[in-house]
């Protein structure tokens, strides 16, 4: 089958016409599967023509039949031909019915039954059966006349006659509507106006609005996500069916019970990221959902560059995160029996000892290996010599006998690498590879969902051939969008460089978005938890903004963190009037919109502080609402505005401090607007952050000429040494939450001293936090 | 000191660690900024991995010599370069096998090291003898110096007492303890020793296991037809013998070849002279008496007569066209070399197989045409050469008139012993005058991809013999001394010893030339043998036969001694092997602990010289052995007489058991070094 002429005509054997053969033959891939359906019908046909329904069922067959019944294609070309399968409805069952029976014995009878293999639908049926659907029907159908939606109707005919032809029910219930309506009116044609849907009005007093509901990474995403059964791999589009599959299932669900496992398979080499929060929430939460259960697989297959400091910090992480591996595992605790595989697979002569060099098969179009074709007994004895130290590194590798989907050709399976790995120690100096490794580590924990990122979609049909090539029982691999984040880098050597350059600290500087940096941050594992479920509804790659990570921070802090009152930039007030004897100690909502979540106790004292910047000598804006030399502005909480009676000023003319009085707020007195303020306060250090690059793409070159590194916002952390804040921080631990009122969210930091409590501002109140 | 004085000090104090303080952050400062040396790192990457394989290799090895032979038919070690006995036997054996104490405590100490500091590589281990205790293992002062280039601090004693507690159950150990800075004194269990010690009661002298039997390809002697042997050739006949019975003791398959210098252009004068005086030897004997002298006067015909120079080139091509008539006269002039041969090598009990320098003539073409196949031949000046890699000479491979050298028939010798012998360990023991022309012919042989790393190929050079003037080993008169002449004088010099210590009252006829023949050629081959191979060595007849010291005179006259002394107390090997079988040998005198273990040092010997070849040790051994051996029998009685009567009053057998091991381990000694032994002198 190689000339055109000959496949032109094998495709008009099926009723396409010149054009269709022409598109036709752009798909290299449909084509073949077509050609190879020609070519049983031709057997089956036995030299005469074909039916035009049957040519163009055996059409449908070619586009819309799953990869994984492949091998039922003769049945299926037969049952056409043979006209067993008539109608595209009898396809659609037949494909049904093949998905879920895959395996070597097919029982016909209840294949043909369930596609209603001779099934005979007369007219009569259908004009009968149509005549009781519209009986049933016939107020409502009268009342809105066209309006009303016919696929109702047509839904309950194919439930009643499913056999029937699609054609002469729908022709049968549009003559029998006409007969019942008559023709069309100008009534009929007047479409309705959608009712406005009256949102209510914010009112003011509403404006506190109902926080928004905390949600879990599964209540976001779940809905989106539509995994095959446990056990029923074989639905699942792509996933390739050999002889032992349905014994391999049988006995993995033997040994699962049906459980869903999944697994979250990080390399031990770097801190987890943002990025990898979404693998950890797909993993566990999916597992979570379903009952099923997580591993944590640390993939330390590569022994140069691990250590046991990442190795803690993943495990912590993800408990921060809130979820519990099921067991802690390592892809090296396999090496033995990886290396049995190994042995198998050059056994089953499907791998080979290759003595090329890395240099040879890099790049594009690498020359075939010489040694594909070598001995199996040779390539078992060099492989055993590699096991053995007889090799240099990088003079000789396992090969693996598969081309993979991007024509990379015998992808490599073992190397030589001469270095003590973290678990296996001196034992040995062959490593696996990740195409080697993956798949066989998930079919020995008897994966059922191995959830990855799409830039491995190349590699799953590899993944799919290694385990049916040793027959071990083969998970199904799902891909997902890998989560960007724009203004920041994650990859492990350019947060190395930020550190080394000095412009971070350390991992977990809270400019950075490793997870422990944001943890320090402040931002709430739940916060990333939800972010993950916003981004992760979508299959696709994308860039996301900040902006929804921040705003998800918001959500949770806004029910979780505890108000408390602070100025960044004190300015003091001395109270001439001063209402009371001594301070004052006020009852203050730990959470305004929640009283029943308790209070805490502020000090207001004679000398009360306020933000510098709430006071404006002379206002030019009209709409300012706070201090100046003639407005008053309400201290929060307290019931009392304040007035200012004197500005006490410092030699250069800048403003000293305030001598004021204050006044009962009531009927007659409203100031305009209210502000935090302090009194007998803490002093502390607050980090107040910024993007740590100008651009969004800082690795983007179009946007960054001179590299990212050049892209750093020097001005990223700006440090406050003489903030203030109420007393009720007094205490708290590191990592504690605040909402600074009408400053932002404030999280303890790890620097924090008994003498100095540090504070990151992790998220301001508002996007934009430009004060009104 | 009133408060402002103190108050003072005290910020002044402060000052200074302020000031301090600045210092050494801006050490620490600079010290970042201290470029890292790339080169360096680069080494320091290098070394890691080496040592990692090393490691691996170590291991494979291990791996590879536990290995039955059969199940590993594809698997050609690497590891055959080295022998060692660290392997295990299998078990159906293992009883007979002896132990080698030192390579057993490497093994352990190596097992225990790597439990705790698998991650220094380097950490090799060190076991020598100690004089506080039985041996001693010093590594943990170098494991301690690898860690600190690791930046981890910790004292040598320390190392020690983890190597200590990581040493896995054995039974050779009874105790070890730490002393000074890191020494492991280990102390042998006496249990292990006596357990030893029956086994060689009852099955003799063995060797210890050493995993696969290989093929041993070992060529000495060599002489070249129609000159006379001299005392070069005596040094690689008796070397070569001893090593061959090495490796034949351990269970190898030993091919002993005589490389005979039996082709070449002298045989064309040599025939030529032959046709003129003998016309007739094709049909009748040519009774050529003095073949030396017969070369003499062909040569000077040679060298004054043209005619004759040009008929002696018509016999060489005539030889090399293998004319039936020439070659019958080469047939008969090697005869009568051979015949000379022949007795010397039945005298002196060699044992070797010909296979001259003609009987690889034929496969001479084929290997020209392996060299240029690969593209290593450079043809200059109509020579074809060969230029192996590493060595300053080529070799001439075709000389420019077409004929071949003795690198050509070198490399054929090569590649039989390789393919056709198939042998795995390939000896030359030739002067070390060759070692130029030996290392290119050896590296020709890499090159070309002959020689393997599992190979083992080695040329076993000796040094020059010398007069007692310290010069070249010549007669009074200049010329070269004849081995046959050199032995016959010392059969009288030997003949003349015995009578001088008045043993031929002794002795009847019979022992007395046994004796005057093993004392002759025991001297001259012990004499050789005692000697460090690698280095000159002086012939002296004197010196050889003193019989103080370490000569084959006072070895052979301690055998006998210790053999008479079972022998006078009536006690044969069946009733020692029957008093083990049932009884504990004591070593409870400190005597005749020393003894015992001096006696259980023997496989770590055997194995030592298996590697280095170097056979000296086996006499200093030897030698050790007959000391302590007097030691213990000075101070332990084996057997009490009465002194009147003379009558045996009582014999202790446990003793008696330690005289027959020794003498059964100094028989073993004798046997490899090819030195008769006497069970009266």
């Amino acid at each position: 089958m190689t000339t055109p002429e000959e496949k032109t005509e094998y495709l008009r054997f099926i009723g396409l016409n010149d054009q269709k053969i022409q598109e036709t033959l752009k798909n290299e891939t449909l084509t073949s599967l077509l050609l190879e359906i020609v070519h049983h019908a031709k057997k089956v046909v036995n030299g005469l023509t074909l039916e035009k329904s049957s040519a163009n069922l055996l059409y449908q067959t070619g586009t819309k039949m799953k990869s994984q019944i492949k091998n039922r294609l003769p049945l299926l070309v037969e049952s056409v031909v043979n006209k067993n399968l008539t109608t595209e409805p009898q396809l659609t069952a037949a494909f049904e019915y093949l998905i879920s029976h895959p395996g070597q014995d097919l029982d016909i009878k209840s294949f043909n039954e369930y596609c209603g293999v001779g099934v005979v639908v007369t007219p009569e049926q259908i004009k009968q059966t149509v005549q009781d659907v519209i009986n049933e029907k016939k107020c409502e159908i009268l009342e809105k006349r066209y309006k009303f939606p016919v696929g109702s109707l047509l839904g309950e005919l194919r439930k009643r006659i499913k056999w029937a032809d699609g054609k002469l029910v729908k022709t049968e219930l549009d003559a029998q509507l006409l007969t019942l309506l008559g023709p069309k009116v100008e009534q009929d044609n007047v479409k309705e106006k959608k009712k406005e849907e009256q949102k209510p009005k914010k009112s003011a007093a509403t404006e506190q609005a109902e926080p928004e509901k905390i949600q879990s990474f599964m209540e976001l995403a779940g809905e989106a996500i539509n995994f095959h059964k446990p056990g029923e791999n074989y639905k699942t589009e792509g996933y390739v069916v050999t002889d032992k599959t349905m014994s391999l299932l049988k006995n993995h669900l033997k040994e699962t019970g049906g459980k869903v496992i999944t697994r979250f398979p990080p390399e031990p080499n770097g801190i987890l990221h943002i990025g990898h929060a979404k693998a950890i929430n797909f993993n566990f939460g999916y597992a979570k959902h379903n009952n099923g259960v997580c591993y944590l697989r640390f993939d330390d297959t590569n022994p140069e560059k691990e250590e046991e400091k990442y190795f803690k910090g993943i495990i912590e992480m993800v408990d921060w995160l809130g979820y519990k591996p099921y067991k802690i595992t390592h892809a090296s605790d396999q090496f033995d029996k990886l290396y049995e595989f190994a042995k198998e697979l050059i056994r089953r002569n499907l791998a080979y000892v290759c003595h090329q060099k890395n240099e040879e098969i890099k790049g594009h179009n690498p020359p075939p290996s010489p040694w594909r074709e070598r001995p199996i007994e040779e390539s078992l004895k060099l492989f055993e010599d590699m096991r053995k130290g007889k090799f240099d590194e990088g003079e000789i590798t396992l090969r693996m006998k598969y081309t993979m989907e991007d024509g990379k050709q015998d992808p490599v399976a073992y190397r030589i690498k001469y270095a003590h790995h973290a678990k296996t120690g001196d034992k040995w100096c062959i490593y696996p590879t990740y195409d080697f490794t993956h798949c066989l580590n998930d079919s020995l924990e008897n994966i059922t969902h191995s959830l990855c990122t799409k830039e491995f979609q190349s590699r799953r049909s590899a993944y799919y051939w290694l385990c049916n090539s040793l027959d071990v029982y083969c998970p199904v691999q799902w891909e997902y969008g890998r989560l960007n984040l724009n203004y920041t880098v994650v990859s492990k050597r350019k947060l190395m460089k930020l550190i080394q350059e000095g412009i971070c600290n350390d991992w977990d500087d809270p400019r950075l978005y490793t997870l422990s940096a944001l943890r320090r941050k402040g931002y709430p594992p739940e916060a990333i938890n939800m972010f993950c479920g916003k981004v992760g509804v979508t299959m696709a790659q994308t860039t996301t903004d900040i902006s929804l990570l921040e705003s998800c921070v918001r959500t949770v802090l806004n029910v979780t963190a505890p108000r408390a009152m602070a100025v960044l930039e004190p300015l003091r007030v001395v109270i001439e009037n001063f209402p009371f004897e001594s301070k004052m100690e006020i009852d203050v909502p730990n959470f305004p919109q929640d009283e029943s979540k308790g209070t805490h106790k502020v000090a207001f004292d004679r000398v009360v502080y306020l933000d510098s910047c709430d006071f404006n000598e002379n206002p030019t804006d009209k709409g300012y609402k706070r201090l100046s030399l003639t407005q008053p502005v309400g201290l929060r909480y307290t019931g009392y505005q304040l007035s200012v009676k004197e500005v006490v000023k410092n030699a250069d003319g800048s403003v000293k401090e305030l001598i004021g009085t204050c006044a009962r707020v009531g009927e007659n007195v409203k100031p305009k607007g209210f502000i935090q303020w302090v009194s007998n306060p803490v002093y502390f250090e607050a980090r107040l952050y910024e993007k740590l690059f100008n651009h969004e793409n800082p690795e983007d070159l179009k946007e960054v000429p001179n590299g990212w590194l050049t892209d750093v916002n020097k001005h990223a952390l700006k440090i406050i040494n003489n903030a203030m804040v109420d007393a009720s921080v007094i205490g708290s631990k590191v990592f504690d939450k605040f909402q600074f009122e009408r400053i932002g969210y404030f999280s303890v930091d790890p620097n924090s001293t008994e003498e100095m409590m540090v504070f990151n501002r992790t998220v301001s109140l508002k996007e934009d936090h430009e004060k009104k | 000191m009133d408060y402002s004085s103190l108050k003072s000090k005290l910020d002044q104090q402060n000052r200074l660690i302020e000031s301090l303080e600045k210092e050494l952050t801006d050490l620490d400062q600079q010290r970042d900024k201290l470029k890292p040396n790339e080169q360096l790192a680069k080494l320091l990457t290098e070394r890691e991995k080496l040592s990692f394989r090393i490691k691996i290799l170590k291991r494979s090895i291990q791996e590879e010599l536990s290995k039955p032979k059969s199940s590993s038919a594809m698997t050609s070690s690497n590891s055959a370069r080295k022998l060692t006995s660290k392997a295990l036997p299998p078990t159906e054996s293992k009883n007979k096998y002896s132990t080698s104490i030192t390579d057993t405590l490497y093994s352990l100490f190596d097992k225990a090291i790597q439990a705790e500091f698998s991650e220094i590589a380097e950490a090799s281990v060190v076991i020598t003898g100690s004089n506080v205790a039985d041996y001693q293992c010093n590594s943990a002062m170098a494991i301690c110096q690898a860690l600190k280039t690791k930046g981890q601090k910790v004292n040598p004693n320390q190392v020690a007492q983890k190597i200590v507690a990581n040493i896995e159950k054995n039974d050779l150990i009874e105790k070890t303890e730490v002393s000074g800075p890191g020494f492991i004194n280990i102390y042998l269990s006496k249990n292990f020793c006596q357990t030893e010690l029956k086994k060689l009661v009852m099955c003799g002298a063995q060797a210890p296991f050493i995993g696969e039997k290989k093929r041993i390809v070992i060529d000495f002697s060599s002489p070249n037809i129609a000159k006379e042997m001299h005392v070069g050739h005596l040094r690689s006949t008796i070397i070569g013998e001893s090593i061959s019975r090495l490796f034949e003791y351990f269970g190898h398959d030993v091919l002993r070849l005589n490389h005979l210098g039996d082709w070449g252009t002298q045989f064309g004068m040599l025939i030529a002279h032959l046709k003129d005086k003998f016309p007739n030897y094709s049909q009748e004997m040519a009774p050529i008496g003095d073949l030396q002298a017969f070369y003499k006067e062909s040569k000077k015909r040679f060298d004054e007569d043209e005619q004759f120079k040009k008929r002696a080139y018509e016999c060489v091509v005539k030889l090399q066209s293998y004319d039936p008539e020439i070659i019958m006269g080469w047939k008969l002039i090697c005869d009568v070399s051979r015949k000379e041969f022949e007795h010397i090598y039945e005298e002196l009990g060699i044992s070797l197989i010909e296979r001259g320098e003609s009987f690889y003539q034929n496969l001479m073409k084929e290997v020209v045409a392996d060299f240029e196949k690969e593209n290593l031949v450079t043809v200059e000046d109509g020579r074809k050469l060969v230029f192996p890699p590493g060595v300053s000479i080529p070799l001439t491979i075709v000389k420019s008139d077409g004929g071949y050298t003795y690198d050509t028939s070198d490399l054929a010798a090569l590649k039989n012993r390789l393919f056709a012998e198939k042998g795995d360990v390939l000896l030359y023991v030739i002067d070390a005058g060759q070692s130029v022309h030996m290392q290119g012919i050896f590296s020709a042989g890499k090159q070309i991809g002959w020689i393997k790393p599992c190979h083992r190929i080695e040329h076993v050079e000796f040094g020059v013999v010398l007069g007692e003037d310290k010069k070249k080993f010549k007669t009074r008169s200049g010329d070269t001394v004849r081995l046959k002449d050199l032995l016959d004088e010392g059969l009288t010099r030997a003949l003349a010893k015995l009578k001088e210590k008045e043993r031929e009252k002794v002795l009847s006829g019979e022992e007395l030339v046994a004796a005057q023949k093993a004392v002759a050629y025991g001297c001259i081959k012990y004499a050789d043998l005692s000697h460090n191979r690698t280095k000159e060595y002086i012939f002296s007849f004197e010196k050889m036969l003193e019989d103080k010291g370490n000569t084959a005179v006072y070895m052979l006259y301690a055998y006998t001694r210790i053999r008479s002394i079972s022998r006078n107390a009536g006690v044969g090997s069946q009733q020692l092997k029957e008093y083990v079988a049932s009884n504990s040998i004591s070593l409870d005198d400190p005597k005749e602990w020393k003894l015992a273990k001096q006696i259980l040092k023997f496989p770590e010997i055997l194995i030592k010289t298996l590697n280095d070849l170097l056979i000296h040790s086996i006499c200093d051994y030897m030698y050790e052995l007959a000391t302590v051996f007097t030691e213990f029998y000075d101070s332990c009685y084996c057997i009490e007489k009465d002194r009147q009567t003379g009558e045996i009053k009582s014999v202790n057998m446990s003793r008696l058991v330690l005289c027959d091991s020794t003498a059964s381990v100094l028989a073993t000694c004798f046997n490899l070094l090819g030195l008769k032994t006497l069970e009266k002198m």
